[in-house]
């Protein structure tokens, strides 16, 4: 079987970039992948497209970069579970020999100079239509909403407290710090998390992730090519998908598990190792609370002990299990699963400067869509599979 | 209040709400302070008011049928904003099986499975809507 990598890395600027369009933020980032890569864009023959909020661009992508003779052209959405999904069908893809080197592409710019943070992901109105429009009138306003019950029911079962999700806010903050990257590198401690407005209790304002502009593209390859390309080859070990179909009903584990349950087993089958030989973790922290179910369904602790284990140090620098060592999503930028794959890509190739962990040898990167609906999971490595 | 404190619920003045054309059937319950809801007539299956088939037996076009108004609190959360009170918000399970989102009304103590009953307010402009409360 045709072992893959991720060859290239493209990140636009990043946060309040303001006078491109996704179109343009999404072509930027494909430029720069596979520059980084050290490859012309006549050498892709594949390139998939995200998804995303505002605008962002479908297929029609290819013309405006002027790829020609694609042998793999989409659009694939699965919320914040497509990155995942885009790498695994372009190294599916490439080990068939369907395809050989493959763009996966993601931009958004839900931010303009007049909305404030919130308003691409948030509604308001003078009046409200039919039932959809009773539970924004109830006060639904957002998907800031369902993740608080989601998070509450959590903390209703197991105890969770609000200064462990504080906690992830921290670690995460400590992370973002080293990144020059970040959007929001100002240390935080525990009292200003709990100190920060609400936004819909139980989520303080940071426990919620930030709204950025920007794009971000990889270059999937197989690993045979990647060796002689222009930066460490990340090896692809592994993915996986999970899409719980939570009945919102009696006997819901809705807000208890994701579909982490799912895809992490799988990925981690497919790579042939166990959760306790990760090093590193890039989760998908749309919220502080996201981190915390999504690790305890991985199985880095058990079922309703995220919270103890958060509070314990493990996640920020020096812990155990470095987890979000960008600053992820929560401080650094908001890109949906190019957030982490971004963050492991650096990492994987030892380029993490102030913020470079030691232990990089495998890092788990998880996606998280919808409202909990959508997982997915990839295990990469700068080691080649079984080593 | 001070940030950071819980809040309290608060009473219900919400945005107003039009019917859609689609919804006839539940606001002009609302109205008759009854919670209509949808149900499957192949199975008899219950669902929420804005469930739109059966994935058990495919069924497209579901009925509607009057629910008991009981239910428990399955989770809750209090959404705040600046233009407007603080928002109790709450996610039901109905005795009949589906949950439900909605808001709660004057709940001091909100934990999981505390039992409710549905109530309804007529305001003067837009539609009667449910409301939740403690059973009295
Ligand atoms: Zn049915």
């Amino acid at each position: 079987m045709t072992d893959t990598a991720i060859a290239g890395l493209g990140m636009t600027e990043l946060g309040k970039v303001y006078g491109r369009s996704p179109r343009r933020l999404a072509a930027d980032a494909v430029r720069g992948a596979a520059a980084d890569a050290g490859l012309a864009l006549a050498d892709l023959d594949g390139l998939i497209v995200s998804s995303g909020m505002s605008g962002s661009p479908g297929i029609e992508l290819a013309g405006t970069l002027g790829l020609r003779d694609l042998r793999l052209l989409t659009q694939m959405n699965s919320f914040g579970a497509t990155t995942g999904a885009m790498v695994s069908y372009a190294a599916a893809m490439i080990q068939s020999g369907a395809a050989s080197a493959v763009a996966c592409a993601f931009a958004d710019a839900p931010l303009s100079p007049e909305r404030s943070s919130g308003s691409a992901y948030h509604r308001d109105a003078p009046e409200w239509h039919g039932l959809g429009g009773l539970n924004a009138a109830l006060g639904f306003r957002s998907v800031n909403a369902f993740y608080a019950l989601a998070a509450r029911r959590h903390m209703e079962r197991y105890g969770t407290t609000s200064e462990q999700l504080g906690a992830i806010a921290v670690s995460t903050r400590q992370w973002a710090a080293r990144n020059p990257l970040a959007q929001m590198r100002d240390p935080i401690s525990l009292d200003d998390h709990q100190r920060s407005r609400w936004v819909v209790e139980p989520l303080h304002l940071l426990d919620c992730c930030l709204v950025s502009n920007g794009g971000i593209a990889v270059i999937v390859t197989s690993a045979e090519r990647a060796r002689d390309l222009a930066q460490p080859p990340v090896h692809v070990w592994g993915w996986g998908q999970g899409h719980p179909g939570h009945r919102m009903a009696r006997g819901s584990d809705f807000g208890l598990t994701t579909g982490a349950t799912i895809s992490g087993p799988a990925a981690l089958k497919m790579a042939g190792i166990t959760a306790s030989e990760i090093t590193v973790c890039q989760i998908y922290d749309c919220y502080t609370y996201t981190t915390l179910v999504s690790l305890e369904d991985y199985g880095f602790c058990a079922k309703g002990e995220g919270g103890a284990f958060a509070a314990s140090g493990a996640l920020g620098p020096g812990g155990a299990l470095p987890t979000n060592t960008g600053g992820g999503q929560l401080s650094a930028y908001y890109m949906w699963g190019m957030t982490p794959l971004s963050e492991a890509v650096i990492q994987a190739r030892g380029q993490g400067g102030e913020r470079q962990v030691a232990r990089n040898d495998v890092t788990l990167v998880s996606g998280n869509g919808g409202i909990l609906d959508h997982h997915s999971t990839l295990i990469v490595s700068p080691h080649a599979k079984g080593r | 209040m001070a940030a950071g404190e819980p809040s309290p619920p608060t009473g219900a003045r919400i945005g107003t709400v039009r019917r859609d054309g689609r919804t006839d059937v539940f606001f002009d319950g609302a109205a008759a302070d009854r919670l209509m809801i949808r149900r499957c007539e192949s199975c008899g299956r219950w669902f929420a008011p804005d469930a739109s088939g059966c994935p058990e037996c495919g069924t497209e076009e579901l009925d509607w049928a009057e629910a008991s108004g009981e239910a428990v609190l399955v989770s809750w959360a209090v959404a705040h904003s600046r233009t407007a009170d603080p928002a109790p918000l709450a996610l039901v399970e109905l005795a009949e099986g589906p949950w439900m989102y909605g808001r709660l009304d004057a709940v001091a103590a909100p934990r999981e499975g505390l039992p409710l009953q549905v109530c309804f307010v007529h305001p003067d402009e837009g539609e009667s809507y449910p409301l939740f409360k403690e059973p009295a």
